[in-house]
This record gives structure tokens, sequence and C-alpha cells, in this order.
């Protein structure tokens, strides 16, 4: 415990403690010592200490989403927790900034007595924290209609892996002064650093969220719907399809956003286009398909042209049996849940995707590494600046925990 | 004067593109001098206009070999100085790279190469009732190898959102010469840093893309477009401002001042704006057909409640297109006012609209300038424009102080001080306004990832003192 005894000398006692139930103990696992900063400042300190002192960061929201640290050697958990609250938010300039640690649901309560929101629903996104979300740039399938998270990203502040501190884009919804070290940020999980605050677009909430239903075992019928309701003339808020597993079937769930009058349009055009009739659902099971299939021991994210979805989860569910599925039609990804995996299994899937011209994830904490390495790659040349890209936010390599 | 290219240089250019598209005699060569920028004006060593991919490549490495400065081109219609050339360099323009590869649209997207006009894509895709987004005023002459540089915005980004949010994978030569490709659709499962988002909007620094793969969105089947009249520019900014809290998505919000309708309506692009107007609205609503007319409703009530005398709805597509055509041309018709513009463009949080609007006219009245407003006003996206004479020192004096007042204004209300435009050569002087000298060094660092040599469109977007871009009045 010699780490944490002289991480005491750069932090006070109160903002150290040890890892607390849940994701946390999860991810905490084999760390030296679970760090929770109050301020800005003391984020700077802990990453400096560790920079000077040879131990890893692995900054964390609430953990739920965290890899675990990935090779060996002494590190910390950085956990974002205390780190909270709204900083501005203007409910006119439909703007907010708030730190890193705010849970998603607090900022949702407060956009709601504005009728605003943030129109991301990547799974269980009411019990991630912001600095979380932007973590993992995961988006959701409302990115259809709206957009994905790194577009709505105005701005954030990362401390870097030697102490430095970047103030990066501002608080408006148009900016492009100076280069974009916004958008690789978004999504880079912890590799370049940690982001303190962060600054996001928000939306008016439509009147009218309609959620449509299609079920059926006629996977083909549920193609030629999901393709008749992505190539149509309106577009839909998301089209997600939902496989359950083994006799329980499957559904096509359809988001409309909009005035009454608008969804009531554009359910018909869907219909006759599709030469369906949807049923109506409500935002319950649309939390449950948004959540399902991520608590498996192993969940494989695939990727393709939207025209090879089918195609794609077709080859899936040949290698990998019957599982649960959620796939966003409109952008061609989809995540498989299952309970085990094998590195030969996980490869033949990969090449097969790759040739449909897609890319394929797994994460399976409880799996050896040779299993997420299995998965997809970057380019060479992609490899080659990120990694440099690297270098630049964290010359010193403070964050290996976050990378592969 | 600088010393001309060398023979055996311009052969081995010739060698790569054919001599019909190596442009080195000075009177051609002044076509390029600037681009919609014209108070920087430099000549270049010379202009080559390779036709693919490989002929970039094989440029950009013989020009990297040589030591040789390189300025990427598109349209040339850029307002910061982007595709300024330098004296010592050669300019590789995409004129000749303008056909649209593919247009998938099963998958809704489409692969061009850079020198594809922004609207010619709009056109191509309207047979699959596709069109592209974003939609700068330039937009039909303005290319897409251009709007990927500068990540370009357009009235209706309020809604769409601007370029970057469209571009999904590259093909770009690096300043080495060589072709890497970045992202691509249906491949975001591989877990890369978006590199293709920071590519986009890196103002031609980090290399040239050659190969572009952008989103393409359904035609929309409806539009409603209002036109809101109000005495003064105030009435209007509180106007937007009770839209957005509506809780309403237009398409566009874009507001015009009084000095902007009388240079419109003056023009050839008149667009029926009422020339006593203090200001107007341009709103606009597209989507499903069932519900526009209640979104307008609600827009001509915000309207009328912030004091519009008059809120007029263009019934017909020959109305809108002209009020469209008069927003757009605005630039083009202040030219018959004064000889010179200066497009300013900043951006303020949407809220401090009114107070910057009339802190802007008060410092155009103390320096005694023609001040002209016509601007995204949904997105708090402004251009102040400046009209004068750049023969009269004294008058050219005073247009640089008052665009630095007005750029410290917009920072010191949360705003930053290029929202579209980009930095170019113009605003690096202003980069410390918004960036820290830790941010900037981080962003020199990155430029050294892509261009190590620093050669590659060198003096823009970073200040650089050691090297200040000369405008062209201080050398007249």
């Amino acid at each position: 415990m010699s780490v944490v005894t002289s991480l005491g000398d750069v932090l006070p006692a109160e903002a150290l403690s040890g890892a607390e139930g849940g994701a946390l103990a999860r991810v905490a696992r084999g760390a030296e010592a679970v760090v929770r900063p109050r301020s800005p400042e003391e984020v700077v300190d802990a990453v400096r200490w560790a920079s000077a002192n040879g131990v890893g960061v692995l900054p964390v929201g609430t953990g739920g989403r965290t890899t675990p640290a990935r090779g060996d050697g002494p590190f910390m958990v950085l956990a974002m927790d205390r780190l909270s609250g709204l900083e501005i938010y203007e409910p006119a300039d439909v703007t907010l900034t708030a730190k890193a640690g705010t849970p998603l649901a607090d900022i949702e309560a407060t956009l709601a007595e504005h009728r605003q929101w943030l129109p991301f629903d990547p799974p269980q996104v009411s019990s991630r924290t912001l600095g979380g979300l932007v973590a993992t740039g995961e988006s959701g399938p409302v990115a259809t209609a709206y957009g994905e998270l790194r577009n709505h990203v105005l701005g954030a502040t990362v401390v870097c892996g030697d102490g430095r501190v970047l103030r990066l884009g501002g608080r408006v919804v148009k900016n492009v002064a100076g280069f974009d070290l916004l958008r690789p940020l978004v999504g880079s999980r912890g590799r370049l650093g940690v982001v303190t605050s962060v600054c996001l677009r928000a939306f008016p909430v439509p009147a009218k969220d309609r959620v449509l239903l299609l079920r059926s075992d006629d996977f083909a019928g549920l193609e030629a719907a999901a393709r008749a309701v992505r190539t149509a003339p309106t577009l839909p808020a998301s089209v997600v399809l939902w496989v359950r597993p083994t006799s329980q079937g499957a559904a096509l769930l359809v988001r409309l956003h909009g005035a009454e009058l608008t969804v009531d349009a554009d359910q018909a055009t869907l219909e006759r286009r599709a030469g369906v009739s949807f049923a109506r659902a409500d935002s319950e099971l649309v939390a449950e398909v948004r959540d399902d299939a991520t608590d498996a021991p192993v969940v494989v994210t695939l990727s393709v042209l939207p025209s090879r979805l089918f195609e794609a989860l077709g080859a899936a569910r040949d290698l990998l049996g019957h599982s649960s599925v959620v796939a966003d039609a409109y952008s061609g990804t989809a995540r498989i849940a299952l309970a085990e995996v094998d590195t030969d299994t996980v490869r033949a899937l990969r090449d097969t995707i790759e040739e449909m011209g897609g890319a394929l994830a797994v994460e399976a904490p409880d799996e050896g590494p040779e299993v997420r390495a299995a998965g997809s790659r970057p380019s060479d040349a992609e490899t080659g600046v990120s990694t440099r890209l690297q270098e630049v936010f964290d010359p010193s390599g403070v964050f290996w925990p976050c990378r592969a | 004067m600088n010393t001309p290219l060398e023979t055996r240089i311009v052969r081995a250019l010739n060698a790569i593109v054919g001599p019909d598209h190596v442009v080195t005699d000075p009177e051609r060569l002044v076509v390029y001098e600037s681009d919609g920028l014209t108070s920087y004006r430099v000549i270049p060593l010379a202009v080559v206009l390779p036709a693919t991919t490989e002929e970039v490549a094989a440029v950009v490495k013989l020009l990297h070999g040589e030591g040789i400065p390189v300025v990427p081109r598109g349209a040339g219609t850029g307002l910061s100085g982007g595709a300024l050339p330098s004296a010592d360099g050669v300019v590789v323009g995409t004129a000749r790279m303008n056909r649209i590869l593919e247009i998938d649209s099963d998958n809704r997207i489409a692969r061009l190469q850079p020198g594809v006009v922004n609207a010619h894509l709009t056109v191509a895709a309207k047979p699959y009732s596709l069109y592209y987004a974003p939609d700068p005023s330039s937009q039909s002459t303005c290319t897409l190898g251009g709007n990927v540089a500068e990540n370009s915005g357009g009235p209706h980004c309020l809604k769409y959102g601007v370029t970057q949010r469209y571009v999904t994978g590259l093909t770009v030569v690096l300043p080495s010469g060589e072709v890497i490709r970045l992202g691509g659709a249906g491949r975001s499962a591989r877990g890369a840093l978006d590199l293709v988002g920071l590519f986009v909007g890196s103002e031609g620094c980090f290399g040239i893309a050659t190969e572009i793969e952008v989103k393409l969105l359904p035609v929309t089947e409806g539009v409603r477009t209002l036109l809101g009249i109000f005495e003064t520019m105030e009435a209007a900014g509180h106007a937007v401002t009770a839209i957005i809290s509506e809780g309403l998505l237009p398409a566009a919000v874009e507001i015009v001042d009084n000095a902007t309708i009388r240079a419109v309506e003056a023009s050839v692009y008149a667009g029926g704006f009422p020339v006593d107007a203090g200001a107007a609205l341009v709103i606009e609503f597209d989507g499903t057909e069932a519900g526009l007319d209640a979104d307008a409703d609600r827009a001509e009530a915000c309207c009328r409640q912030a004091g519009a005398s008059e809120v007029k709805r263009a019934t017909e597509a020959t109305q809108r297109a002209a009020l469209w055509n008069g927003r757009k041309k605005a630039f083009g018709a202040m030219g018959r006012i004064a000889p010179d513009l200066l497009v300013q463009d900043a951006t303020v949080p949407r809220t401090r609209l009114p107070e910057v609007l009339a802190r802007i006219t008060e410092i155009g009245e103390r320096y005694e300038l023609k001040v002209a407003n016509v601007f995204h006003a949904g997105d708090g996206n402004l251009h102040p424009n400046i009209l004068f004479d750049r023969n009269d020192p004294d008058e050219l004096d005073r247009v640089e102080r008052a665009s630095k007042e007005i750029m410290c204004l917009c920072v010191e209300v949360g705003g930053t001080i290029t929202g579209e435009h980009g930095v170019g050569v113009d605003k690096r002087g202003y980069m410390q306004l918004v960036l820290g000298e830790v941010e900037i060094e981080a962003m020199r660092a990155v430029k050294r990832i892509f261009d190590p040599s620093g050669l590659f469109n060198p003096g823009k977007v970073l200040p650089d003192p050691a090297s200040p871009p000369v405008p062209a009045e201080a050398s007249a």
C-alpha cells in the first residue's frame, strides 16, 4: 500500500477511499488505489503524481461501461463521481456545461424542466455520467434523426497525461477556431486524457414520441420492413431490430418524433411503404430494448453498411447460435449478447464481417485478452496517427490502462 | 520576386499531370493569387491541377522531396485566406477532380472527388430523392474538398449540423505524399479514434482529401418559409430567442439588417425584402408536410410578440427561391455599395444576440464605418460585414480596429472568433483571444504529426509571429 500512502502526500485524505461495490469494484480489481477527486485541481495532482511515480491511470465515470485495465503494472482508478454539478445552463441557448462526473439522470431532470433533452440513447444512458458518455462516444439509435454525440459536444476541459489542462472548443454551436482536437477525444475511452467538464448541445423535447412495433418470427419480412423504413422519405428518430434468443421471436421498433399531425402522417407513410400495420409500444419497451444485450459475459459489436445488416446478423447466428441482438438498422450496427465465446469463432465471424466491408469488436472482461484481440483493428496508418496523437496528449503514457 | 521554379521540377510536374495542367505563366497565375479574402494576395511559383489521388500523391511527394511549400486549393471561395499561396510554394488545385464516384442510394452515402461543387452533389442525388445537407452561401461554386477543409456550415446547419456530421470517410494524401484512408461507413466497430473528425476543419494543413465519403439525407416532403419584418435588429434578435425557447427546431433562421436589405433589393438579387424594414428574419421549417403549418403559426406568433410589424409566408417556390437567393447573394450585392467588403464571422451564445448586435452598431458608428449584418441567427453565427475602400488608408485602419473590437466583444460574451469561415491567415492574430498557449502548442504538435516539415499550407491557422502574413494593402 505504499502507493496509497505516498498519494496521501499530494491529495487530501478524504479524496481517497476504497472501491465501494458494484461496477467500480469490478474495474478497481488489481488497482493500487481508487482516487475520487473533488476538483479539477485534484485531478491534475493525481495525474501528475501518477506520471511521476510510474503508476497508470484508469479514469472511471460509474465504471459501468469501463473496460478493466489492460496490461500489467501498478495503476490507480480515478473515479470522477464527486466532480459533479451543472456549471452553465442557459435554457434559451439550449446548451449546457457540467462537470464530468455529473450523472446524466441529473442533467436529464434539469433539462426536462425546460422541455429539453439530450438526444442520446445508448444502453443504461440514465445511469451514466456525462464524462463517461463522452469517453465512450456512444450515441444510440436516435442519432438517426439527431446526429451523433460527437457532433454535439461543443467543448470540453481535459487533463492530459502530464497534467496539462486543455480547454477545447467552447460553448457555442458553431466553432472552427483552430484544429478540432475535441473530435478524437469523444469516444477515446480515456486513451487521451481525463475529461473534467463538458459542454453539450441539447434539443427541444418533441411534442410526440411515438413508438411503433412490429413483432414477427419472419426474419425476411422484418428485413423488408426495416429496409422500407430506413429508405423512406421521412427520417424516423430510430429504427431498431430486436432479436430475442430461442423462440421468443424478433421485433422492429421505430420511433417517430414530432408534432402529433406529423407522426400520424409519418406512420401512415411508413406503413404504406412497408405494407404492414404497426402496433404501438411504450417508452418502457424502448428502455428495455435499449438496455438489452449489454449485461452479458460476452458482447460482440458489429458494424456494416445498413444494406448488409441482416446478412451480417445471419452469419453471426450461424456461427454463434441464437442470442439476444439489438441492432440499429439505420446505421448498420448491432450488439450480440453471449454467455461465452471462443477465439476461433470470433475470428471466423470477424473475417466474414470484414469481407462485407464491416468491422467487429468483442467485450469479454472474463475471457483472456486474445478474445478481444480477435476483433477488427484500425488500419496501420490510422494506428500510426492515433499513437502519435496519444503521445501529444499523454507523453509519458500514464493512461496505458485504457489502451489495448 | 522569388526565384522561378526550376525547369527540372516543372518537367517532373508535367510528367505527372501533363503540361496542360501545370500553370507557370505569370498572367495565368494571377487568377490564383487570393481566395475569397482578396485583401491578401500572393503569386505562387506554380499551380498544379492533378486529376487523381495517384497524381496528387506523386505531385505532393515530389514537392515534399524538393522542400517546396504546398498550398491546397478548392474553388477559392474561402473567406479567411486559407488558400492564400506561398510566394515560394506551389498551389495544388482540385478543379479537375470533379467526379462523383458513387451514389449508394440504399445506404444513403456518396463517394466523390474533392473538386465536386457542393450544389452539384445535391443535383446528382435528386433522382434518388436524396440531398447533401450542408449549404454554404457559396454552394453554387464551392467544392466539397474545400468544405471538408473548412468544416463549412450554411443556413440550414441550425437543424442539420455542419460538414463534420456528414463526412464518414476520407482518402488523404499526407504532406509526405503517402496515401491513407480514414474511417469509412459501416466500419465504426473498429474502435479507432475519430481521425475523420480531426481532419475535417484542418484548413488544408494536414493533407489533401482526394476522396470523400458523405452521408445523404432524404429530400424533405414540405417546407414553409416565413419572412418576419422588424423595426430593429434587437427586436428580431428577441424573436429568435423566443422561437428557440418555444421548442421549435427550424431548419434555418437567418437575419438580415436594413443595410443588407437595401443592398440586396437594389441589386439583381432582389428577393422581395421591404427596403424600409429595420431587420428581417427568414425562418424556415422543413419535414413532413403535415404539421409544418402548425410550426409556422407558432413561429409567427413568436415574431409578433417580439414586435414584428409583418410576417409574410412564401407561398410559392419562386418566392422562397427569391428570398434565399437574396440572402445567399447578399455579399455579392454589397459590391454595389463600396469597393471593398470585409465579411466577418464569429459566434456568440444565441441569447446574447440582441446585446451584441447593439454593441456592433455602436462600434460601427464610433469608427464611422458602414456595417451590414446578414447571418445565421439561429446558431448565433454572426457575419457583421464592414464596407470600405482599401485605397483610403485611414478607413482601412479603422476597419482593422473595429474588426478587432468586434472579435473581442464576441469572445467576451462567451463566443468565438470564427463559426464557419475558418482562421486561415486572417484570424491567426485573434487565436490567443480564445485559446491559451497550452492549447495552441497542442495544436502545433498535432500539426507536426501530419506535417513534420511544416511545408504544407504554411502560415495558416496557428499564430506564428516569426512570419506574419502581409496584407496586400501593406505592401501596396
